[in-house]
């Protein structure tokens, strides 16, 4: 349109006010009106179509006249009356246009709409709207036809103007570009503007039928279905000749700079769903196992596009090896299975490529430049982004597909569920929960069978319980350390194998049930019980809902270890038996001890060697019988038996007692073998100290009745030996009495009612009963003077073990030993008051007598030496009595002084309970003594050297 | 009447701002002038349809006429 005007017109200014130097009239004549409208014509002609720079002046001018014409005749042709000249009407259309494209331009359109009413100069308002309407959208004049090169330049022009002209242009075409964009529905107008001329007759044709409204369709979507019907060929030809136009644009300007390619790009989009799939084609082959040979005779583009291509060969080519490639295990199978589906899917996308490459090359037109290729629509470019996605998702497969190799089980599930949880590419993580969905499933099947049905299905050793398996030396130690048990060493979970998609917490929780299960099944023998649960509660298990899960385990978990316990509890008296070990194997049953301690008596002080088996037997059936123990039930008193320990020489049978308590299988897994040992240990010690009050008392029984009798004496000092050593049986019995009443009731009671709060809470576990057991074992020993006295961290030297062994332990046994020898010594100075009672009687007898003979022969003789003789041995029992006695009271104040310092109450309660008066002084300066002695520790050592130092 | 005139001139330069701004946004790719003839022909009593034929018809002319020059030219 850049064509100087013919018409006078200096500025733009002066411009829209022309055809107001003439106003209408309404009288004007027909004449009048038809030259102005020709002169409007001519130069709206003259300003549209420009003259051809190098065209004469006379073809110029036919130009003109044609066009002229042309405008005339169109201008004449019978309008359509259907058209409403209502402003209203057009100005609707071009909003409702706008509404739909743009709507803050509608906003605009009516404000401008409103200022162009209020205005009184125009009469014809609609009719200039509605030819703005008509107008709207169509494309930029300025703009090239799109096929033809640029249009030359007029250089004829004057440069301001085409500057000015360039600028308006440029603009022009930015707002056109932009509602291009927006504006779908204007294509259609636009699109038919380029046309050939024939077609574009044809639509001025159409466009020209009566029919008012039809003839402002705004866009497609709004066409009714009356228009459709009316217009079929202008709506879709319109169509095709857009999408024609699109391509063949590219393909032109593609065909003008394209070269020829050997082999053709038809060809290698002909081989190239082979390619895709893993196998050999002509053009593509594959040289090798993940080679592929590309032809060297392309260009880099092409060859870089067909690299990006090859990638996902390959990749399928590995994955189907992996695929075919033997698993080894369930877990292994199911990754295969889940990556070839997928490959599946990849396959099903190859063949919709495959189609669409056939159809395409199917109406390739040979003739066109590059093959015609770019007006078919499938190119390798086009490949390549359609197989993008997928080449995503097989660098991820063939990923895993690596990773796997050298992964078993649970680290298989861990490594997917990495990616699906810990990978930040939504996509990926997506495609690894898909997979992580099938690759679980034989997990959960194992898993169901191990909760349900407690039985480790698990061929390939993949889930995280396994079978133990030591070694045969192994067995045999852990047999020895009491470890053993079908409770202990059935199963244990392998923490590699925990796949990250179940807690440690949870699968400890697994575990336990599976455990317990197993456990019901095999040792309990309730395998009824466990199949009717199976049946009842077996649930599908699979990968997704973890909550759900969750919550069905922590059932399971409960059931079973109610079962457990009740099984325990009812049918195996798990709480009656350890009640019966508290009752005989820690002296709970008072009357029942002391029945068994008198009755065998006699029996225990023979040698250790003139035990037998049976008359121990009958003295335990015996103190049964006649004590409350009758009326425990037979399961409880099957249970006990007394035998003997393994004889040593020189001990007598006190050393090697025991009472036993058996108890079978089930049971044994909380009253383990290492549980057994310390009751022995406990009753053994227990036992001793029973004795030496059974002797102490029968010793003390024997003193208060003989001093009415035979130990009536006249010599003062036996009388004071008589009476110092009453003083110090009196202190032994107390001494007894308080570490008795210390064992059975401090310690002992107060550990069981632990122990029974433990066990009887609810929801207790087999295992928390177990802890519970082993802890109220543990507070026995410990409590009772049995355990060590200093914790062993010190380093373990001759000097630290010296000390060790001087626990208290070993200080009561020296306590114990030393009130037997006491007692035994009482027995001799009781023996030698009794026979110097009857020596004292026999000599007042013969004295009777020779006083009644009058014959003082050898009698005297004979009797005074044999007095003499005994009367010798008093000094030595004296001696040993006093030595025995402090010696008792040494230890004791050592021990008083140990348990001062007890961190235990309880313990440093006892040295209380025993010093109540004050009577001892608790041997502080033991300490010095033990280390200047050649014992003491390093502590007591350092602390020696400073005061050395010092 | 130079007030009068004047006045209406005013009036009709408001009407041909507004117009082309509407134009504008209608992207009929009329320039000032061209839509001065326009409005001039409908004013006139000229079928504002058959109008905008005219004005397509007569691009598509141009275009047609460049288009068979750039042939002949290269």
């Amino acid at each position: 349109m850049t064509k100087k005007s013919k018409t006078p017109c200096s500025t733009t200014l002066f411009e829209p006010c022309w055809w107001l130097c003439e106003p209408i009239y309404e009288d004007a004549t027909m004449t009048d009106r038809s030259t102005r409208i020709s002169n409007a014509i001519d130069s709206l002609i003259t300003h549209i179509v420009p003259t051809a720079p190098n065209e004469d002046e006379a073809s110029a001018q036919a130009r003109h006249n044609n066009c002229f014409e042309l405008v005339k005749n169109i201008l004449e042709s019978p309008g359509s009356p259907s058209i409403a000249s209502d402003v209203n009407h057009a100005s609707d259309l071009i909003k409702r246009k706008l509404i739909q494209t743009n709507p803050s331009q509608a906003l605009r359109f009516s404000n401008l709409y409103t200022r162009l009413l209020s205005l009184p100069v125009l009469n014809q308002k609609w009719a200039i709207l509605y030819l703005l309407y008509q107008l709207s959208d169509s494309p930029d004049p300025n703009e090239p036809q799109p096929i033809s090169p640029a249009r030359p330049s007029p250089s004829s022009h004057s440069v301001a103007r085409e500057a000015a002209q360039r600028q308006q242009g440029k603009e022009r075409a930015e707002r056109h570009d932009r509602t291009e964009r927006l504006d779908r529905s204007g294509r259609q107008s636009k699109a038919s503007t380029p046309a050939p001329s024939s077609q574009q007759d044809e639509v001025i044709k159409d466009a020209f039928a009566p029919g008012g409204l039809r003839r402002f369709p705004p866009d497609n979507a709004r066409q009714g279905p009356e228009e459709e019907k009316a217009s079929p060929s202008q709506s879709s030809g319109t169509e095709i000749r857009k999408d024609a136009r699109n391509v063949s644009l590219k393909s032109t300007l593609l065909a003008v700079n394209s070269v020829e390619i050997e082999p053709p790009e038809s060809a290698l989009l002909r081989d190239l769903p082979f390619t895709l799939q893993g196998l050999s084609s002509t053009t593509l082959p594959f040289s090798k196992e993940n080679t592929l040979k590309l032809p060297p005779t392309l260009p880099p583009p092409i060859i870089s596009l067909l690299h990006t291509l090859a990638e996902p060969s390959l990749l399928y080519r590995g994955l189907s090896d992996f695929v075919k490639s033997p698993a080894g295990g369930l877990l292994g199978q199911s990754i295969r299975s889940a990556i070839n589906t997928e490959l599946r899917s990849y396959l099903s996308l190859v063949a919709t490529l495959e189609a669409q490459i056939r159809r395409a090359l199917s109406s390739l037109d040979e003739s066109a430049p590059r093959g015609g290729i770019g007006k078919a629509g499938v190119t390798l470019k086009r490949c390549v982004v359609w197989t993008r996605e997928a080449t995503m998702g097989l660098r991820l497969l063939s990923l895993i597909a690596e990773e796997s190799k050298n992964k078993r089980g649970g680290q298989l599930i861990s490594l997917i569920h990495g990616f699906s949880t810990a990978h930040g590419d939504p996509i990926v993580a997506a495609f690894a929960e898909r997979l992580l969905a099938h690759v679980t499933r034989p997990f959960y099947e194992i898993l169901r069978r191990w909760i349900y049905d407690g039985e480790l299905q698990d061929p390939f050793l993949e889930f995280f319980v396994k079978e133990q398996r030591p070694s045969e030396d192994d067995r045999k130690d852990m047999k020895a350390k009491g470890l053993m048990s079908s409770w202990n060493s059935k199963y244990e979970v392998d923490d590699a194998m925990v796949p990250s998609i179940i807690t440690a917490d949870f699968a400890q929780k697994v575990f336990l049930i599976g455990k317990s299960l197993n456990f019901i099944r095999h040792s309990c023998n309730d395998s009824a019980w466990v199949e009717a649960y199976s049946k009842t509660s077996s649930k599908e298990l699979r990968y997704g809902d973890t909550a759900t899960l969750e919550s069905w385990i922590d059932e399971a978990y409960k059931t079973t270890m109610a079962r457990l316990m009740s099984l325990m509890d009812t049918k195996f008296h798990l709480f009656d038996h350890l009640q019966a070990m508290k009752n005989y194997i820690l002296l709970g049953q008072g009357d029942f001890i002391a029945l068994l301690m008198e009755s065998l008596a006699g029996n225990l002080d023979r040698p250790a060697g003139a035990q037998y088996r049976h008359t121990l037997t009958a003295q335990l059936e015996h103190a049964i019988r006649g004590s409350n123990a009758q009326y425990d039930s037979p399961e409880v008193l099957r249970r006990l038996d007394a035998r003997m320990l393994q004889l040593s020489h020189g001990d007598i049978g006190w050393d090697c007692f025991t009472l036993e308590y058996k108890v079978d299988s089930p049971v044994d897994v909380v009253i383990t073998e290492w549980g057994n040992r310390q009751y022995l240990k406990v009753f053994n010690f227990l036992w001793r100290i029973k004795r030496v009050e059974f002797a102490l008392s029968q010793t003390w029984r024997k003193c208060m009745t003989g001093a009415r009798g035979v130990l009536q004496s006249t010599d003062p000092t036996v009388l004071q030996t008589w009476k110092s050593t009453r003083g110090t049986l009196a202190e032994m019995v107390h001494f007894v009495g308080q570490l008795q009443y210390y064992i059975l009731f401090e310690v002992i009671e107060s550990s069981w009612s632990e122990l029974q709060r433990n066990i009887r809470r609810e929801g207790c576990t087999l295992d928390e009963l177990l802890q519970a057991h082993t802890a109220y074992l543990q507070a026995i020993t410990q409590k009772g003077l049995l355990g060590a006295r200093r914790k062993q961290h010190s380093p373990s030297t001759d000097l630290d073990n010296a000390e060790d062994r001087n626990s208290y332990m070993v200080q009561l046994g020296e306590l114990l030993r030393t009130m037997l020898a006491y007692r035994d010594s009482v027995d001799g100075l009781y023996s030698w008051s009794v026979s110097d009672f009857t020596a004292r009687q026999e000599a007042d007898a013969a004295e009777l007598l020779r006083h009644h003979n009058r014959s003082p022969d050898g009698g005297g003789d004979l009797h005074d030496p044999f007095a003499k003789q005994v009367k010798s041995e008093l000094p030595a029992l004296q001696e040993r009595l006093r030595l025995l006695g402090s010696n008792f009271r040494t230890r004791l104040q050592i021990l008083l002084g140990d348990l001062a310092y007890q961190p235990d109450v309880d313990m440093r309660f006892l040295g209380v309970a025993m010093n109540f008066n004050d009577v001892y002084q608790p041997a502080v300066k033991r300490r010095n003594k033990a280390a200047t002695a050649g014992g003491g520790t390093a502590g007591e050592k350092g602390s020696e050297k400073g005061k050395e130092k010092g | 009447m130079p007030d009068e005139r004047s006045e209406k001139q005013a009036a009709a330069q408001q009407a041909v701002d507004i117009l082309h701004e509407i134009s504008t946004i209608l992207n009929c790719h009329l320039d000032r002038r061209m839509l001065s003839i326009c409005i001039s022909m409908i004013e006139n009593g000229v079928n504002p349809e058959a109008l905008a034929t005219v004005v397509k018809e007569l691009r598509a002319e141009t275009q047609n006429g460049l288009a068979e020059a750039a042939p002949r030219r290269r």
